[in-house]
């Protein structure tokens, strides 16, 4: 019978930097059209 | 006798999709915050309008477009777009006027964008298009035509000049 490998931890440290890099970028992004409108002045 | 399925989340997953939720609930909280307590409003069409008769009829603010100041530093302006100019080309106002612009159309359909503003409506004929905005800056800004109307498109503009 072969003998049972030890499971490799599951540690997906390039997705989670890619992920963060994506939310990072999506924050910035709406804040910063967020931002232009507020600055620009209400519309009545 | 059937078992139900176990579902496995992954914990990453799990935190991905709590995040992904967390982002979605704070920006719909800022569009009801610029919406509600901001006061952001989006263009209106409150009146509708004989787009063949607009600009003649002696009734109609639009047969005689331009300024109308209503008090010191409050002012409304009756714009007439047609292919390819608005009427008027050409609108003074002091610095802090509150202006009303109440804009349409006699022909085809177009836009309307204010350059550094939040106004950007679309000018249907038959309906007025209405938004208010406070220029508190001096300075001249554009306003041009954002929807193709014909091959005058591109000349179709005109500038609000905010004087100090």
């Amino acid at each position: 019978m072969p003998k049972k490998q030890p499971e490799e931890p599951f540690e997906p440290k390039g997705t989670i930097v890619v992920m963060a890099i994506f939310v990072v970028t999506l924050i910035v992004l709406w804040g910063s059209v967020y931002y232009i409108l507020i600055s620009r002045g209400v519309t009545l | 006798m059937t078992t139900k399925p176990i579902i496995e989340i992954d914990p990453y997953e799990k935190t991905w999709m709590r995040i992904s939720l967390g982002l979605l609930v704070v920006f719909i909280i800022m569009v009801g915050v610029a919406g509600y307590a901001l006061g952001f409003q989006l263009p209106a069409s409150e009146t509708r309008v004989n787009p063949q008769t607009v600009a003649t009829d002696p009734n109609s603010p639009w047969s005689n477009p331009g300024l109308r100041e209503l008090a010191p530093g409050k002012y409304e302006v009756y714009i007439l777009a047609q292919i390819w100019l608005f009427n008027p080309r050409e609108i003074t106002v002091p610095v802090g006027s509150t202006v009303t612009f109440y804009v349409t159309s006699k022909d085809v359909q177009h836009g309307f964008k204010i350059q550094d503003t939040n106004i950007n409506m679309q000018i249907i004929p038959g309906y007025v298009s209405t938004l208010t905005h406070v220029f508190d800056k001096p300075g001249e800004y554009p306003y041009i035509c954002t929807e193709y109307c014909g091959s005058g498109h591109a000349a179709m503009f005109g500038k609000i000049i905010v004087e100090p």
